[in-house]
């Protein structure tokens, strides 16, 4: 039994043109980036209500990451800063530095659908997870990559993913997030998909947490610049403090 | 039976010394079991008591709120209670009405990492944290807050944080939105309830806990104090017509739980309890009376030996007890009541001790006997059961033995 499985996957694995790794590196060159400065906007619905958020933002690599919060007024000047598996946080009114751990990271980001982990994960799948193309179908006008991906190890956040990447423009424009018991946990959309400085960028992305129904969050990138040289002090603590 | 009733009376004052001894013992057993059930009594209603203020003799919510409860869910709070507090602050029975709101939080040291260490933070009015929940008097150190960037916290938190009074803790949790609510507070009061998992809370201003849930001016539940938390299901049901709470979840502490479900067990444990003091006070009668008639075996021979028949020696002894049970019993009551009226007066304070009890079952420092109706009745039925059993199991016994032989027990 085990062998008829093994070689139902080598052929689904070899079956189509391109391999999951190819996928994963293109999709890879899409979400990662050397330098990345973006201002944004978070809208989360959560039980009938509806807060924004805006911030501006800056990315070096796939361990470092800044956000400043510019609104609403009570969040304004709110700052975090991840450094590799580390995430600081800076609240004006307490005025303190504060490193957040343990359960603290797996709560939604601003109440948003999306966790403090989720924000601390490298963008780069193919590090993290093996996959295989399980089909390659239409979703809304447009031919995709169906790929399950399972994690290598127990460190990621989310043990198995399934992703629909575009043919076209290799972004993953909609993704289901698994708990190890097979769970779903969120889905993710990716839209608006436009070219920036030779990268397919997703403008709009749409989270939704499955085990809070009816619970949604979209970011929305106003402006995004890669490639921009950043002053070396935005990704230290005196950054957060400043 | 005239016949029995005369031998009967004149047989108790042959021998006053027995008879007035065994009514004592009477009198005694009825007088304790008063005092032993009135002090239950209240021992059990001061800990309910406190508890149900503790949670608010009538509470009201949101009904999204009661329905989610356990999740402690911030957006479903009542946003402008001070109306509701109007309303609630001039009905009959009403001593008070707090704005309080609970919600889950992290803690940390300010050198600390935070995100591990979890407490339950608690926003009211100074008034709730002196006069309901006695916090004042469960200060391990320090003092009170007098100010909202001060909280008292609980000495099992105290101690993971590794933090003093003095000292200054972040606390970390979610507004109602989800976003960070933030607070950093110093401790100015260790608080310990006795019990672990009580320690872990954190008691900071209303106006602090507002800002940190986001709440502006709003709280989660307005917790209702009324002068007889007994007839806190009449007054819930009354607050319930008032028009600005009709939409809203109006209940009275054992109408919720835990205490619905508990309130059977409590009960039974209270007749656990009741059985046992009266089991123990009856064993004392009981054996008074059987050795007072075991002694008269040979007495008994005599009588059967005069033509006495068994069922009318049973008959006198019965007589005789009924009269040493009636006397020893109301004598008792007489004993007992005005000593458990001058305690319920005065009260029995327990010591130091009771205050370190476990908040979940709160004792007063000061137990306040409670006597009911039903505590002078039992007293007195016990009293008269056991004597007359007490009485008549000997009697029957030695009146069924041959007169020669009963008669050989004088010797």
């Amino acid at each position: 039994m085990t062998q008829l499985f093994t070689l139902f996957f080598v052929f689904v694995s070899h079956a189509f043109a391109i391999t999951v790794d190819e996928v994963l590196i293109h999709v890879d060159q899409n979400l990662t980036y050397e330098t990345r400065e973006s201002n944004l906007t978070m809208t989360v619905v959560k039980a009938g209500r509806t807060k924004s958020y805006t911030m501006h933002s800056y990315g070096r690599g796939q361990d470092e990451m800044a956000m400043e919060y510019l609104s609403p007024e009570r969040d304004k000047g709110t700052k975090m800063l991840k450094k590799k598996d580390e995430l600081w946080m800076w609240m004006p009114d307490i005025e303190k530095t504060q490193k957040i751990s343990g359960h603290m990271l797996r709560q939604g980001l601003m109440g948003s659908d999306m966790s403090y982990e989720d924000l601390m994960e490298s963008s780069s799948w193919r590090t993290k997870y093996t996959g295989v193309i399980t089909s390659e179908p239409m979703l809304d006008g447009h031919k995709v990559w169906a790929i399950e991906l399972k994690a290598k190890d127990s460190t990621v956040a989310y043990p198995k993913r399934l992703i629909w990447v575009d043919q076209t423009s290799f972004i993953p424009v909609k993704q289901e997030l698994y708990a190890l018991s097979g769970m779903l946990l969120k889905t993710w959309v990716m839209t608006d998909i436009k070219p920036i400085e030779g990268k397919q960028f997703p403008t709009k992305m749409i989270v939704e947490d499955k085990v809070q129904q009816g619970s949604r969050t979209e970011i929305t990138f106003d402006k995004v610049t890669f490639k921009v040289a950043l002053p070396e002090e935005v990704f230290t603590t005196r950054w957060l403090e400043r | 039976m005239g016949l029995l009733v005369s031998l009967a009376i004149r047989n108790l004052g042959r021998n006053r010394r027995r008879t007035l001894l065994t009514a004592l013992t009477v009198a005694l057993g009825t007088a304790l079991l008063t005092m032993a059930l009135a002090m239950l009594n209240g021992i059990f209603d001061s800990t309910i008591e406190r508890g149900a203020g503790m949670v608010g003799h009538v509470r009201v919510v949101n009904p999204e709120y009661a329905r989610r409860e356990q999740l402690m869910p911030l957006s479903d709070n009542l946003p402008d209670p001070a109306p509701l507090v109007a309303a609630i602050q001039g009905q009959p029975h009403v001593l008070g009405v707090f704005p309080h709101i609970a919600m889950g939080v992290t803690a940390a040291r300010d050198d600390q990492e935070i995100g591990e260490i979890f407490a339950l933070l608690h926003g009211a009015p100074a008034a709730y944290y002196t006069d309901v929940l006695h916090l004042d008097k469960q200060l391990a150190a320090g003092t009170m807050p007098s100010t909202d960037k001060e909280a008292l916290f609980g000495i099992a938190l105290l101690e993971e944080l590794g933090a003093k009074v003095g000292d200054k803790v972040v606390l970390l949790g979610q507004t109602q939105d989800g976003s960070p609510g933030r607070a950093r507070l110093e401790v100015v009061g260790a608080v310990d309830l006795g019990n672990r998992m009580q320690n872990r809370q954190v008691w900071a201003s209303l106006a602090k806990v507002q800002y940190v849930a986001d709440l502006d001016v709003g709280a989660t539940e307005l917790l209702v104090q009324v002068d007889d938390y007994q007839e806190a299901r009449a007054i819930a049901a009354d607050l319930r017509q008032l028009p600005a709470l009709q939409s809203l979840d109006v209940h009275a502490w054992d109408e919720r739980a835990p205490f619905d479900a508990a309130g059977a067990l409590i009960g039974t444990i209270r007749g656990i309890a009741a059985s046992l003091i009266v089991f123990i006070t009856g064993l004392g009668v009981l054996n008074t009376m059987f050795m007072s008639v075991l002694e008269r075996t040979g007495e008994i021979g005599v009588m059967r030996a005069f033509g006495l028949r068994r069922w009318q020696t049973v008959g006198l002894f019965f007589v005789e007890a009924i009269a040493i049970a009636a006397i020893g019993g109301l004598a008792g009551v007489a004993l007992g009541s005005p000593v458990v009226l001058f305690l319920h007066r005065v009260g029995i304070p327990l010591g130091e001790g009771a205050s370190k009890l476990p908040a979940a079952l709160p004792i007063n420092q000061t137990i306040y006997p409670v006597l009911t109706p039903q505590i002078l009745l039992t007293g007195f039925t016990l009293g008269l059961t056991m004597a007359l059993v007490g009485g008549l199991l000997p009697a029957w016994r030695a009146a069924g033995i041959e007169p020669v032989e009963a008669m050989r027990h004088r010797r």
